[in-house]
């Protein structure tokens, strides 16, 4: 343990590092203007390689010790949670990240959460009268064939794994078929729930926050759809995190924290904030436009390392026929 | 050439024809690896549940009526482009290349934002024919070029009408093409993930999908992408108890390919509808959505990196269908000759592998490849990846192509004092050439637009067409996409064009 703190004050080996490698589940669109930022500061060349984050989490377990990768930015907990559990990151020293709330820190301390994600209903202001107020609301009858999800998105299968966790399996489950009778509409993506709220093909859809943006920017308008919170404490108000871990194979350990610090340091965490509309995982931090700030919204306590644990959630979607 | 020589050549022919065999079984054995990492009880639990049963049906069900579909579009539009005379006969025959460059994932979003409630089976096969419906009409019009004109002079002028001259004269001749093509067809329909999973179809491909994005779990993904293989070889092994009752040992192609056009004016009407509806549903609305969508949100076009993204493309896919090129010939040369059961069984195991998903072929060669060190993540290994996947294209038009060659020309040949090799350059090469070309160009084509394999192998860094209209797409931005989109199909229609030049084609033979 102590010979890795040495590493992270880690001057005399940031020096010779000309170059990194990054494997970045977050898209190039949001991640990359940060990035190069790091890399003028830094004097660094940063080698870039932009995937799925499931894909690319595949990749790394297939590379295993060979893997090219110093650093991997994810775009969710459960892709972290995959490789920290085939012992491919490092522990992090606790000098690294230190802005970051231990909430969004896995245990072990194998990855850093980097921004904060919610959950949210996002909805048709025109259409939905009665806003629910727990996700239990969302299997009666006021909201048949209205709802959309994506059962395959990590994002949601994070809040299934936190319905069980909070509430049981029962619950999870009958919960799931309570969706399934209700005339639930699956999607792939959560983008293509937003545009289904938009051209009126639900009303209601369990999304992350910023989608409403990402759609809104692509169509080039405004859209027909607002982020609405449950009753603070509700499960579905979930706060999930993209995150960072250094891989153990890598020889540039050094270089690949001072990027993680960079990532959540303030002006990163605000620019975050303001740029891709996620939310800044620093206490008291501003939040996106027109949202509470995070420590408003009521997310249930929930660890988030323990979401990593899918198994039980994909065995549940399965088992309810939804994946 | 004496039988010593003869000897060590055949040895050397099945010995590459061995090595071409295993190396397109690397994902057979990767799978293997990993499906037998989870324990029997629950790889046997896996398989039988409802679920995987539910997902294999609509899988079957979805191929038969993509292959149906396309199989009969396919072979009508050819002939109508063979055998009418039409206005601009050669330029029609490019709007039912192009679909070919559109990616079947941005095919389907142009489809969505048209009609906001097209989603489901129908609307997957839909999409799914238009993909493939190029592959059929490509290949049987390289098996239209080849049949006899004379025939069909003979048999019009025996009193025979078009409808019977075109079944018993021309199709029995085209059927093995007419069946590769579907082969094609099937196969893709199998693999693709793009469509599908946007319609909300769950096929097997989808399936495996899900494993990897879901639960990061690899054995189970291995273990269905075993159902997926169980059913590519009935589906293979069907196509070749079809494919087998061509007639063979007829003489093709000693008297000529000139054949009288027919100028029905009701049969000119159904053919010119049948190749503008054709080419509107599957190059127009997809362009024209994209076009929309990118001046209704105008960006500016970053010309460099939409050459930088050309070059690459073209490189590597053109490397890659160099490479299967290279790797198709031995097994081509060896079912030239007397067909033996352990060129079938090669042959087979390669179009086996073109069921499986891009994503599962990646990561195979990503467990090996990041073994190799240096050659991990080069141009090299991508373009490699690429012939692996499509290997089945540029095999299935070799070896049809070849099934065209008479046995008795062989064999004349052969007494006349030819070795085998200069049976194959003088008289078997000519005959099979256009085939052979279109079979190494298609794989070009569809390398192009592959996306899960180039992620995980391309260099660092390196972007082709397919990667920067996925990076733009994944975010919704179809307006940043609409440029890359735009030179994919540009490109594509260069060498669509020049396939599908009849005058071209016709010289090869002589």
């Amino acid at each position: 343990m102590g010979l890795l703190v040495g590493c992270s004050s880690s001057n005399e080996q940031t020096q010779d590092v000309t170059n990194l490698t990054i494997y970045s589940g977050r898209s190039e669109e949001f991640i990359a203007p940060f990035l190069v930022e790091w890399e003028t500061q830094s004097g660094i060349k940063l080698n870039i390689r932009y995937g799925d984050s499931a894909e690319l989490t595949a990749q790394i377990l297939e590379e295993g010790s060979n893997s090219p990768a110093d650093l991997f930015l994810s775009q969710d907990a459960g892709s972290l949670g995959a490789i920290s559990e085939a012992g491919l990151f490092i522990s992090l020293p606790s000098d690294v990240a230190q802005s970051i709330p231990a909430q969004f820190v896995s245990v072990n301390r194998n990855w850093i959460g980097v921004t904060g994600r919610a959950r949210v209903f996002a909805y048709a202001p025109d259409r939905v009268k009665t806003l629910p107020q727990s996700v239990a609301d969302l299997t009666k009858p006021l909201y048949k064939n209205q709802i959309g999800i994506a059962p395959t998105n990590a994002s949601f299968q994070a809040f299934v794994t936190a319905l069980i966790q909070n509430k049981g399996e029962k619950f999870a489950k009958s919960w799931l078929q309570g969706l399934t009778a209700n005339g639930v509409k699956i999607y792939q993506k959560n983008s293509a729930i937003v545009e289904a709220i938009d051209k009126g093909e639900i009303s209601i859809g369990l999304v992350n926050h910023y989608y409403l943006w990402e759609v809104s920017k692509g169509l080039g308008r405004s859209i027909n759809v607002k982020n609405g919170f449950f009753t603070p404490g509700d499960i579905g108000n979930l706060i999930n995190v993209s995150g960072a871990g250094v891989l153990a194979s890598s020889k540039k350990q050094g270089a690949a924290q001072d990027l993680i610090n960079y990532l959540t340091s303030a002006p990163a965490q605000q620019k975050f904030v303001t740029d891709t509309h996620e939310y800044s995982l620093i206490d008291g931090a501003n939040a996106p436009a027109e949202l509470p700030r995070l420590d408003q919204i009521g997310a249930p306590s929930i660890d988030l390392g323990k979401l990593k644990s899918i198994k039980r959630t994909q065995d549940l979607l399965i088992e309810v026929g939804l994946l | 050439m004496n039988t010593r020589m003869q000897r060590a050549l055949k040895l050397s022919l099945n010995s590459a024809v061995g090595m071409v065999a295993a190396l397109s079984m690397i994902p057979l054995v990767y799978l293997f690896v990993r499906a037998s990492d989870k324990p029997m009880g629950e790889i046997v639990q896996l398989l039988v549940r409802q679920k995987t049963l539910d997902v294999l049906t609509t899988t079957i069900l979805m191929v038969v009526c993509v292959v149906a579909i396309t199989l009969f579009f396919g072979v009508a539009i050819a002939s109508g482009l063979h055998f009418v005379h039409l206005p601009l006969r050669r330029l029609l025959i490019i709007p039912t290349v192009l679909p070919l460059a559109i990616p079947s994932y941005v095919f389907t979003y142009t489809w969505i934002a048209l009609v906001p409630s097209f989603s489901g089976f129908a609307a997957a096969v839909f999409i799914l024919s238009l993909t493939t419906l190029p592959y059929i009409i490509l290949v049987t019009l390289a098996g239209l070029r080849s049949v006899d004109g004379s025939q069909i002079e003979v048999a019009r002028s025996l009193g025979l009408n078009y409808r019977q001259t075109f079944f018993r004269v021309v199709f029995p001749q085209i059927r093995g093409h007419a069946s590769a093509g579907a082969l094609l067809a099937g196969l893709y329909a199998m693999s693709d993930f793009g469509a599908v999973s946007l319609l909300n179809v769950e096929t097997l491909t989808v399936s495996i999908q899900n494993m990897y994005r879901a639960s990061y779990d690899r054995s189970a993904a291995a273990v269905i992408s075993f159902v997926l293989i169980a059913f590519a070889v009935l589906f293979v092994i069907a196509e070749e108890s079809i494919k087998t009752k061509s007639p063979d040992g007829q003489i093709v192609k000693t008297f000529s390919t000139k054949h009288a056009l027919i100028r029905k004016r009701p049969l000119q009407v159904t053919v010119m509808f049948a190749v503008i509806t054709f080419g509107v549903v599957a190059v127009v609305i997809p362009f024209y959505v994209l076009l929309t969508r990118f001046f209704s949100n105008p960006v500016g076009i970053d010309w460099r990196s939409l050459l930088t993204a050309t070059i690459s493309t073209i490189t590597v896919a053109a490397i890659g269908a160099i490479i299967a090129l290279v790797l198709s010939a031995p097994l081509g040369v060896l079912l030239s000759g007397k067909v033996t059961s352990f060129g079938r069984i090669a042959e087979r195991t390669i179009v086996v592998g073109a069921a499986l998903p891009g994503v599962v072929v990646g990561l195979a060669l990503v467990s090996i490849g990041s073994k190799l060190g240096a050659l991990y993540q080069t141009t090299l290994l991508l373009a490699f990846a690429y012939a692996l996947l499509f290997l089945a294209k540029s095999v299935a038009s070799m070896t049809s192509s070849l099934a065209r060659v008479p046995n008795g020309v062989k064999e004349v040949a052969a007494t006349f004092g030819m070795n085998q090799w200069s049976v194959v350059r003088k008289v078997i090469a000519p005959i099979a050439a256009p085939g052979i070309g279109l079979g190494t160009i298609l794989v070009f084509l569809t390398a192009m637009k592959e996306l899960p394999a180039t992620l995980m192998l391309r260099p660092t860094g390196f972007e082709t067409l397919a990667t920067q209209i996925w990076s733009s797409t994944s975010i919704n931005r179809f307006n940043e996409a609409a440029p890359f989109a735009l030179i994919l199909v540009l490109v594509a229609a260069i060498p669509s064009f020049y396939i599908s030049r009849p005058d071209k084609a016709d010289r090869a033979f002589i």
